[in-house]
């Protein structure tokens, strides 16, 4: 009895849209989960997976290719991650690449990362164990750049304070003919060498971290692998540490020009007069110390664009706050 | 205690179960500490036009959903051309079914339905084989009987309370029932549509020749309607004459009918 | 031991609620099979849901969309916004909103026209005009409730999704394409699954509900519209307490 004439058309399309939807939806989780794309295993063993599940993503070289299948704890130190590679990745993954344990974003997901070793070597087969490597923890990579800022500007103030005085070639004359002067040259040649060891401790622990970084280790280097940020990064340090080379020979003329003046005091020659009349040195020293400053402040940019990165603000915050309340203590104290 | 003519002897009444249409043995009936029926007899003839008669809340409604097999009974028998209504499988109940119209109180006709779809609603559901163009001709020719012909596409909210009344008597009469059971035909009607009702029930006993089962306090409808007076007092069967023979009866509970 | 009479007609409605289903599953899988009247139901019950159901699914996409963007961008993970409300919609809010909506259409619905039905006899002659009234309206409205909130629902999530899209867009631009993909990295099968399977009960629960209210209406207008009114208020409580079940289930499962 049609009462209220039913459209069995549009029934139909109803029911039938909504189940194109839920078997379209289910089709692309699986399609991302790897459930119906062929796939191999691979596996790695670490001491600790900093709470990684299985479903994980696993990605090489950055790109996604496979999800983790399970964990395994094989005994009290170690456990197993078996992974489900897509096996377009056959070809590509090999023997001796590097598995590590990141985050995705800073907030995000574990991942598992597969970095490729820069050997050749034979490419890996179902089921074999790669290697691993023990992943650093985010804070104190975060800890180390904010150390090594600090140091670099005592540095910058350092050489620039030097340069100062270098530079007001009035007071160095008058300091020249006085007889202490070789003694203050030496101390201000100290006052460099000291700098440009500094420079150089900061240098290499800048390298440490940029290495890491370009590795892509711990969560700053995944988030900072594919920005350009590593890239000036590393270019500040190239900067600061050309800068540091140029204060080694800075350093050795320096040096000679003192073996200069005091063979000059010596023998007294009028050779000083001459040879600080000539501002050459003093021009190169100042081009130095320029491109030091430029280097820095290259830095100074890079953290400050570290500092605007969302995912940092919370921890630059925390630490204007510190600052803020130690200068408050000071101030008090000093009250 | 009631006269000699009217006083019921069960047993005496209820002769040879295939010539009954219906016959009603003992019938008990209540909803928890609600005694409706007790001990209820009654047997109707083939042909025959019987009243129920009995006040409202007395188990009238009660006794024939009993005996359509809409309610069980909790003890006794009814038989409906020699079938128990309340044994018999459901498939067999639904052909009994077809055999017995049912007329409600309420009209039941479906608001979500138009009157053809009323019409045609027991003709499909009876597992009957007729073709579209009978199912057409047979629900005209009951809106016909009704003179209602030309309601067929209205929906039941349009109909007046007579019109739907007669509707419903169309719909109980698509099949070509042997029984009908009227429940209350003429209550809630103004006199002049009472009378129409009446006079449409007659046709169609005179038409069909069918048995009929009404339940009324309406007196009217008893007296023009009624072969036979079945009066029903606190769950039995207390008398049972025709008309005129009851009218003069003295006993109390039958006269404060005739008042 | 004597309890309370709220308690007592609490348990006794329960119980008659719990008889009314057993009789459903004794009577859905006999014949005869209703199955024009259960199209047709499909048609009233599913079909004629969709405008409102897709109405109140696409405003909640965007309005928890812009809700939430505050709060994420304070914690810096703006960027998070589609994975969050895709988990958000797909596991929790899209079906019990949706389920609920259909509770208080569909309950309400089903409660009030059996709930006539019965007071005006209808039910009766049905039952007289050769029909199992228990099949004819009860089991198909049960099982076209059951088999078609879950479609509404699928395609609920869906608009929803696409709200919020437009919401993620009202105040930041995000290519469809990264919206989709995001929102669907962010799902696991364990997230669809349960959520999925949890709404035909949502689907039988209301369809069961409004069935058994309106089919014991009390006598009078007054009983029926008792009746839908109290198919809304239990079919809406079922619904939460199917999904508390639901997430208990997918806990001990190990499916969270
Ligand atoms: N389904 C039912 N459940 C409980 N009590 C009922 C039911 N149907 C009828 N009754 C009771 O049976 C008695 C007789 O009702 P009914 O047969 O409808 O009266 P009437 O003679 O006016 O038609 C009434 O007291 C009524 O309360
Ligand atoms: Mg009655």
């Amino acid at each position: 009895m049609p009462r209220k004439k039913i459209n069995t058309i549009k029934l139909g399309a109803f029911v039938l849209t909504g189940l194109l939807a839920l078997v379209l939806l289910l089709y692309m989780i699986g399609k991302n989960q790897n459930l119906f794309g062929s796939t191999y295993v691979l596996k790695a063993r670490f001491e600790n997976i900093q709470g990684l599940v299985a479903g994980n993503n696993v990605r090489y070289a950055g790109i996604q290719t496979g999800t983790v299948k399970v964990i395994n704890i094989v005994d009290d130190t170690t456990i197993e991650i078996v992974m489900l590679i897509e096996k377009r990745m056959l070809k590509i993954i090999r023997k001796n690449a590097v598995v590590s344990i990141g985050t995705d974003g800073f907030v995000g997901n574990k991942v598992v990362n597969i970095s490729p070793a820069r050997q050749r070597s034979d490419i890996a087969q179902e089921g074999d164990i790669l290697l691993s490597k023990k992943s650093v923890a985010t804070d104190d990579m975060l800890q180390l750049l904010s150390k090594t800022n600090t140091d670099i500007s005592v540095i910058a103030a350092e050489l620039k304070t030097t340069v100062q005085r270098i530079n007001q070639s009035d007071a160095l004359w008058s300091l020249l003919n006085d007889k202490s002067i070789p003694q203050n040259i030496r101390l201000a040649v100290a006052n460099i060498r000291s700098a440009t060891d500094k420079a150089n401790n900061t240098v290499a622990s800048f390298q440490a971290v940029a290495s890491d970084i370009q590795q892509g280790k711990g969560s700053v280097g995944t988030l900072l692998k594919d920005t350009v940020f590593a890239a000036n990064l590393n270019e500040a340090i190239l900067k600061i540490k050309s800068v540091g080379g140029q204060a080694d020979s800075l350093l050795y003329e320096i040096n000679t020009m003192v073996a200069g003046i005091k063979e000059d005091k010596d023998n007294g020659n009028g050779t000083l007069h001459a040879l600080f009349k000539d501002s050459g040195i003093v021009i190169k020293l100042n081009a130095s110390l320029d491109n030091i400053q430029r280097g820095t402040d290259g830095f100074n940019q890079n953290m400050e664009a570290l500092k605007h990165n969302f995912l940092f603000r919370g921890f630059f915050k925390k630490k204007a706050k510190q600052q803020e309340k130690e200068n408050k203590l000071k101030n008090t104290a000093s009250q | 205690m009631p006269e000699e003519a009217t006083i019921v002897q069960s047993d005496q009444l209820i002769s040879a179960d295939t010539a009954n249409a219906v016959s009603i043995l003992h019938l008990y009936k209540s909803f928890g500490n609600n005694h409706v029926l007790i001990d209820f007899n009654l047997a109707i003839k083939k042909g025959e036009s019987v009243v129920v008669l009995g006040k409202s809340g007395s188990g009238k409604s009660v006794l024939i959903k009993c005996i359509i097999g809409l309610l069980k009974p909790d003890k006794g028998t009814i038989a409906v051309f020699g079938k128990n209504v309340s044994e018999i499988k459901e498939e067999e109940l639904d052909k009994l079914r077809a055999k017995v119209g049912f007329l409600f109180q309420s009209n039941a006709l479906y608001d979500s339905m138009t009157v053809r779809e009323n019409l045609e609603f027991p003709l499909r559901r009876h597992w009957i084989k007729v073709s579209q163009v009978e199912v057409n001709k047979m629900v005209l020719e009951a809106l016909d009987d009704v003179g209602l012909a030309h309601t067929v596409d209205m929906m039941p909210v349009e109909l007046s309370g007579g019109m739907r009344k007669r509707i419903a008597l169309a719909r109980t009469l698509i099949l070509k029932p042997e029984i009908i059971l009227y429940d209350e035909p003429t209550t809630g009607l103004d006199p002049i549509t009472g009378k129409e009702i009446i006079d449409l029930m007659n046709d169609i006993q005179e038409k069909y020749n069918t048995t009929s089962l009404i339940i009324s306090h309406d007196m009217n409808c008893v007296r023009m309607t009624s072969d036979r007076v079945v009066i029903l007092v606190e769950g039995k069967c207390y008398a049972n004459d025709t008309w005129d023979r009851l009218q003069q009866n003295k006993d109390p509970k039958v006269k404060q009918f005739f008042e | 031991m004597v309890l309370p009479a709220e308690i007592r007609s609490f348990l006794s409605e329960a119980g008659e609620l719990s008889r009314f289903t057993g009789r459903f599953f004794s009577q859905a899988f006999r014949p005869r099979y209703e199955l024009y009247e259960f199209t047709r139901q499909c048609y009233l019950i599913g079909y004629s849901s969709l405008p409102l159901i897709g109405l109140t699914s696409f405003i909640m996409g965007l309005v928890l969309t812009m809700q939430l963007r505050p709060s994420m961008v304070d914690y810096g993970v703006e960027s998070e916004l589609p994975s969050i409300v895709g988990i958000a919609i797909v596991r929790e809010i899209g079906p019990v909103i949706s389920a609920l909506i259909f509770a208080g259409k569909i309950g309400s619905s089903i409660g009030a026209e059996l709930g006539s039905m019965k007071v005006t006899e209808q039910i009766d002659a049905m039952e007289v005009s050769g029909t199992n009234p228990f099949k004819y309206l009860v089991v198909t409205r049960v099982f076209a409730a059951t088999l078609m909130l879950p479609v509404l629902i699928i395609l609920g999530d869906t608009i929803s999704l696409y709200g919020s899209f437009l919401g993620v867009n009202i105040r930041g631009t995000t290519s469809s394409h990264l919206f989709w993909t995001q929102v669907i990295d962010s799902l696991a099968f364990s997230d669809v699954l349960p959520a999925f399977i949890k709404t035909y009960f949502f689907g039988f629960a209301v369809g069961i509900i409004g069935c058994y209210k309106g089919y014991n209406s009390s006598k009078g207008t007054e009983g029926v519209g008792r009746s839908a009114n109290s198919a809304v208020v239990v079919a809406s409580v079922m619904v939460f307490v199917i999904d508390l079940l639901a997430v208990q289930i997918t806990d001990l499962l190990g499916l969270n």
